[in-house]
């Protein structure tokens, strides 16, 4: 049984016009998905979905539906579910519990929710605080905190609920360079049973992390596989870019001075690698 | 067009968030501010265009002491992009919010009309003018605050991590707009995280960290020392790392990069 099935699922806000579009994607355990779109393209409502925050009262979908672990979200009690999936979102301020005092207790916050015993709670806060570099700032006002700062914390309160599944919606938007290749470094090492989805618009980040990739476009999965048959697909490139490091093998390709038995590089270490591989030919 | 020295700024009840901070900026430059979260980025630009007082050292804009100037004339010659445009946005209306600025400066309803058309129309959201800001996504409240930065025609754009959350045509959207103010002669200052887009757009990188301002220079300077590289949290641009590995002169774009390989290969033949 796939960990989270989604069918036909089609939802709009209101007389606007259609954010989802029959969008059906099947999930297994462990999986590490990139679902990849334009500004626009519907990535946060899928995300919303995905992690349980959708259907709310008022806005079911239209048609469609989302099972996980073969049940409807609506059938998931509030911390069955908080414990089973956990979001984080593009704009951490607004995902602050706005109960907690101190970073500390803001990442604490969650696992208290769930009744865990005292001594648990204190070793997951120690733990993810460690985890995402937050322990020199584990004694200040969660609100102020610059905006990677504030980020990291909200991914450390998610950690700290265990997840099985972790839904990231474009999570290192505000992140400098050494923070966010932290967070890969951080997500990398989580569990293999731990499921990630990421929701982004460029594929910069997906590159590290996925190995599966899904474009996204007006609401409606268009492609649906590996790096080099998604994000060279010329939808694809025209609407999110090529990852930074694919981009220049790509250009000599179009000018026609690649080979093309050498595939086109996803990260630097490729790129340098494939370079070298294709002057050799040439010679 | 802008100096500062030796700035330094503490919150209240805390310790020097920086200090010792010295530059210029020349009119037409375009700069980009980089360094790791929490390294004072937005402090700058909040003491750059007079939210904030010094607790040491001076700002001038245009050889004016910031201090003698009101923030709202201030704001007549430096506009501001917060990093959230959700914090700047308050008018139903696009129209009405790009036209907000204008306004405030004394011009009449029918030109501060007029520059809200120009900028809504640079921007890209000719057609959402008569929508509230907050019904659209993130990316297009981004281009409604840069828009209603622009109506203005400031001589100093400060701009907090503009290109977040734009997606790839956004970005370029983004990028085409910077290019022509710094064509007009507009002083563009930038934060951001993406070191690519930071070497396709700044003429000038300062760096900020450890309290100071760590290194000043061209991105192709700042970019090749690894040890600032490190210190400051930043990363080497992705072409500069491949035509670095390939022995290849230092190129900063994908497009320089190639360009250079391609010619090494021809050479060889």
């Amino acid at each position: 049984m796939a960990l989270i099935e989604v069918t036909d699922l089609t939802f709009g806000y209101g007389s606007a016009p259609l954010a989802l579009d029959g969008v059906g994607i099947s999930i297994e355990a462990g999986e590490r998905v990139a679902i990849l779109g334009a500004n626009g393209s519907g990535k946060t409502t899928l995300a919303h979905w995905l992690a349980g925050w959708l259907p709310s009262q008022g806005s079911e979908a239209t048609r469609g539906k989302v099972i996980c672990r073969g049940r409807p979200w609506q059938d998931w009690p509030l911390a069955e579910r908080a414990s089973f999936v956990q979001y984080v979102g593009q704009i951490p301020s607004q995902q602050l519990s706005g109960q907690a005092f101190t970073v500390r207790d803001e990442i604490a916050f969650g696992p208290e929710n769930l009744a865990l015993p005292e001594a648990e709670v204190r070793e997951r806060t120690a733990e993810c605080l460690a985890a995402c570099g937050l322990e020199k700032i584990a004694s200040r006002d969660p609100f102020t905190l610059s905006g990677g700062e504030q980020q990291r914390l909200v991914l450390a309160s998610a950690l700290a609920m265990h997840p099985q599944l972790i839904v990231l919606d474009e999570p290192v938007t505000n992140l400098d360079p050494a923070g966010c290749r932290e967070v890969l470094t951080l997500l990398d090492a989580l569990p293999p049973s731990t499921t990630i989805i990421l929701l982004d618009s460029f594929p910069r980040v997906a590159v590290q992390i996925a190995r599966r990739f899904l474009f996204l476009n007006n609401g409606r999965i268009l492609l649906d596989g590996p790096a080099g048959d998604v994000l060279l697909h010329p939808d694809a490139i025209a609407s999110l870019g090529l990852p930074n490091a694919a981009e220049a093998a790509w250009l000599a390709k179009e000018s026609g001075a690649w080979n093309p038995a050498t595939p086109i590089p996803f990260s630097i270490e490729a790129a340098i690698a494939a370079f070298q591989q294709v002057e050799n030919a040439a010679r | 067009m802008l100096r500062v020295e030796e700035l330094g700024f503490a919150y209240p009840g805390a310790a020097l968030l920086f200090s010792g901070v010295s530059f210029e900026v020349a009119a037409g430059e375009s700069v980009a501010l980089a360094g790791r979260n929490g390294a004072g980025k937005s402090t700058l630009f909040r003491l750059l265009n007079g939210l904030l007082a010094p607790s040491q050292g001076r700002v001038f804009v245009n050889g004016a002491d910031a201090r003698d100037v009101p923030v709202h004339i201030l704001a007549r010659t430096i506009g501001t992009v917060f990093q959230s445009p959700e914090q700047q946005i308050f008018e139903a209306r696009v129209s009405d919010e790009v036209a907000f600025g204008p306004r405030q400066l004394g011009l009449s309803r029918i030109e501060s009309a007029r520059r809200a058309a120009e900028a809504i129309a640079r921007v890209g959201l000719t057609q959402y003018s008569s929508s509230h800001p907050m019904d659209l996504d993130r990316a297009a409240r981004r281009f409604v605050a840069i828009a209603s930065v622009l109506s203005m025609k400031p001589r100093v754009l400060l701009l907090d991590e503009p290109q977040q959350g734009l997606d790839y045509r956004a970005t370029r959207r983004l990028e085409e707009i910077l290019a022509e103010e710094k064509i007009a002669g507009v002083t563009v200052v930038f934060v951001s995280h993406d070191m690519d887009f930071v070497a396709r757009n700044a003429d000038r990188v300062l760096v900020l960290g450890d309290a100071r301002l760590l290194a000043t220079g061209s991105p192709a300077s700042i970019f090749s020392d690894g040890t600032l590289i490190q210190t400051a949290g930043l990363e080497i641009p992705a072409a500069l790392a491949i035509s670095t590995a390939l022995g290849l002169p230092a190129s900063l774009t994908s497009r320089d990069l190639v360009a250079a390989w391609i010619s090494r290969l021809q050479a060889k033949r």
